[in-house]
């Protein structure tokens, strides 16, 4: 029977990925990683770490150890860092991806003898004759695809997704059903590094926050703003603009950020034009299936929990293209991921780098 | 399993185990209480108190039961706080529960210093006579360091501060049963132990006090353990260390010699499977059975996940509450590089370990690093 390394998080899902292969008879082996040094109140390793073991223990299988806090640090959190610094906003979870659990943990699993990984995200993977395909998850509101979307057709042969047929309930019964400690464990949301903790503060240690004006779209300063990395396209919260400001009462949003002049540009009303990009430039586009681009019926998503929506792309030179929306997106974010599908398959995706 | 992590913990030796079971189950009463069975509890502690005295040449009057190493450490240091000069002296390469309990006694008017260690581990004298001031009251360095091994030269250092009226503390968990212990000789102040670390129950620490009033108590409840120490005792884990002190103190040299046998085998053996691998710390002056060696292009974590799978436990760097592996801050400090770093083994041998044993070890190795 093949041998499976299954990266145990602590979570519900990677504990029940395990147990499913083990009822489905698969040599299972659990690994723990590491991907973070600190230790804090805002840290949950610890915690994380003693779930994993106990459901470890319920399961009967051994759960190794490995540390790839130097791994993460190197390749996930200084481009993190960096794209905050060019006023982009990055995707960590991506990068982790792609990076460590895809790359590093592979590798580590595949060195201690384990034929594939599996791992707890929500997708399914279709074995082709000579092609893997990288499907959504059918849990509509868990589907993890948008963030596995780099994802080469050598990683994917090399992985499995025990929960992509199931729903989050499924998934917290059977937890439950197994006795697993953590069943009924709250989503971790957010970025992982960061956790519970104010995101601005955390920022603010490891890069200098510039302060600047905010300016409405007609150039009138309204305010000020401590930092242009302390924000993102569409926020709405937090901006601190006085009434009185506006030509009407609502509500102030951040539709651009001008590096440049170190500006944040706002405008009000979530309908405001600004806020809607129909055209959308990326580079690092990446296919998991060749052939697949060509699909006539081609849609997109710029971000995570988003509805798919038609579109076309464009081949530029030097590796960049342009996607066309049929309707206008809200809040293109720079530095963020645009991630493309037909029907259920996830055929790729690419990095946005600027909109109009 | 084959069990080479003796100095994380060691197994409890069986006639220990035996005297543990019967204390619980007979000698359950409270050693405070004036009636018979409370006095023959009380009696119980006593006799244990004497054999570990004795297992390190102290009366039984200078010896304090505590919750484990950490908490006799933690008695010392926090006693310091009522001294007249605030100042204490230790080094870079001590275990957390010194330095981190340092760091913390800094938040209220202690100060410290910590003294560098050399490329084998090794404290410098004139490096710590250089930081003496008229401030000093505590001097802690620990006898042997528990990641390399490296023994300090306790005695010398007592000898050091006679006549300056400063106390010395070492922190001695690695230490029982494999290297000789005399506090008489040593002229030692303070000095821990934990009876896990040779073969007695865990949660029990002790500490020796050469003078009582030199020391306040920690936790603040009876007046057990001379009052220095609150709390009902662990009446079954106190005979438990005793006994095992006894048996520890006894087999000394037998043990020794046996662990230093097997590390010598270990370490020439290794040199013909993986020549490039790196001893690191002091080659002699250093714990019997103790060895951290680098593999170089090879993970430590790689490598005991490895020999965990064919049940061979072994351990690396520091571990941490998240069972992973941090590179460890002793190999930094004493210059090993962050690759060989984090391509270390602690390997430790114990009194149930024999050369059969040693020689699956290193066949193992040689599959993980040879193929």
């Amino acid at each position: 029977m093949e041998h499976i390394a299954v990266g145990i998080s602590g979570g519900v899902d990677s504990a029940v990925a395990a147990s499913l292969l083990i009822e489905k008879g698969y040599d299972v082996e659990g690994i723990f990683m590491k991907n973070w040094e600190e230790d804090s109140e805002y840290c949950t390793v610890e915690q994380d770490y003693k779930d994993a073991l106990q459901v470890c223990d319920v399961l009967k299988i051994p759960l190794r150890s490995v540390n790839f806090a130097k791994e993460y640090w190197e390749k996930v959190f200084q481009y993190f860092l960096e794209e905050y610094k060019n006023g982009r906003t990055p995707n960590p979870d991506i990068m982790c991806n792609s990076e460590i659990k895809f790359k590093e943990f592979l590798k580590y699993a595949i060195d201690l003898g384990a034929n594939k990984i599996a791992t707890g995200h929500y997708v399914r993977s279709n074995i082709l004759s000579d092609s893997v395909e990288l499907l959504k998850g059918v849990d509509k509101r868990k589907d993890q695809s948008y963030f596995l979307h780099t994802l080469t057709q050598k990683q994917l042969s090399k992985s499995l997704f025990p929960l992509g047929k199931l729903n989050k309930a499924q998934v917290r019964e059977h937890a439950e059903k197994k006795g697993f400690n953590n069943f009924n464990k709250k989503d971790s949301v957010g970025i992982c590094f960061i956790g519970e903790r104010n995101f601005k503060n955390f920022l603010k240690d490891y890069l200098p926050s510039k302060p600047g004006n905010i300016v409405s779209e007609g150039g009138r300063k309204i305010g000020t703003h401590d930092g242009l990395m302390f924000h993102t396209i569409g926020q709405r919260k937090g901006l601190k603009i006085g009434g009185g400001n506006g030509s009407n009462s609502n509500a102030w949003y951040v539709i651009e950020k001008d590096i440049d002049h170190n500006e944040l540009i706002v405008g009000q009303g979530h309908d405001h034009p600004l806020l809607y990009k129909k055209n959308i430039k990326v580079s690092k586009i990446h296919w998991i299936n060749d052939e697949t681009k060509k699909s006539s019926e081609l849609s997109a998503k710029i971000r995570y929990r988003a509805e798919d929506q038609k579109c076309s792309i464009t081949e530029l030179k030097d590796g960049q293209a342009l996607i066309e929306f049929e309707i206008p997106q809200f809040a293109v974010a720079n530095g963020q991921s645009v991630v493309f599908y037909s029907g259920e398959i996830c055929l790729g995706g690419a990095t946005i780098n600027s909109s109009y | 399993m084959f069990y080479f992590d003796h100095s994380a913990t060691t197994p409890v030796h069986p006639s220990v185990i035996d005297l543990i079971n019967e204390v619980q189950k007979d000698f359950y009463a409270n050693p405070s209480s004036v009636h018979s069975a409370g006095k023959k509890a009380k009696a119980i502690i006593e006799i244990s108190r004497a054999r570990i005295a004795s297992a390190i040449n102290a009366k039984p009057e200078q010896i304090i039961f505590t919750s484990g190493g950490t908490e006799s450490n933690n008695q010392v240091f926090w006693s310091m706080l009522n001294k007249s000069k605030p100042h204490v002296i230790s080094n870079k390469i001590e275990h957390p529960a010194v330095i981190k309990v340092l760091k913390r006694l800094s938040t209220f008017n202690l100060d410290y210093s910590l003294i560098n260690v050399d490329e084998n581990g090794l404290i410098s004298l004139d490096e710590l006579k250089s930081h003496i001031t008229d401030q000093t009251s505590l001097v802690s360095i620990m006898m042997s360091n528990n990641e390399i091994g490296t023994i300090q030269p306790v005695k010398q250092i007592v000898e050091l501060l006679k006549d300056k009226n400063i106390l010395m503390h070492t922190d001695a968990v690695q230490c029982f049963g494999k290297i000789s212990i005399d506090v008489k000789i040593l002229g030692i102040d303070f000095l821990s132990l934990s009876a896990h670390k040779f073969y007695g129950p865990k949660g029990l620490g002790i500490l020796y006090v050469k003078k009582r009033d030199t020391i306040n108590n920690l936790l603040i409840g009876g007046s057990q353990e001379y009052g220095l120490r609150g709390g009902t005792e662990n009446v079954a884990s106190i005979a438990g260390a005793g006994l095992a002190a006894e048996i520890g103190s006894k087999n000394l040299k037998k043990n020794a010699q046996k662990l230093k046998e097997l590390k010598t085998y270990f370490i020439k053996e290794l040199e013909e499977i993986y020549p490039s691998a790196i001893i690191n710390g002091h080659l002699t002056n250093s714990l019997p059975g103790l060895i951290n060696v680098s593999f170089p292009g090879f993970r430590s974590d790689i490598l005991m996940t490895k020999l965990d799978r064919v049940n061979i436990a072994v351990s690396s760097g520091s571990a941490c509450g998240s069972g992973s592996i941090k590179p460890s801050s002793v190999l930094s400090e004493i210059g090993v590089s962050e690759k060989l770093n984090q391509s270390s083994l602690r390997i430790s041998f114990g009194s149930t370990n024999n050369l059969e044993e040693v020689k699956i070890l290193l066949k193992e190795l040689n599959l993980i690093l040879n193929n």
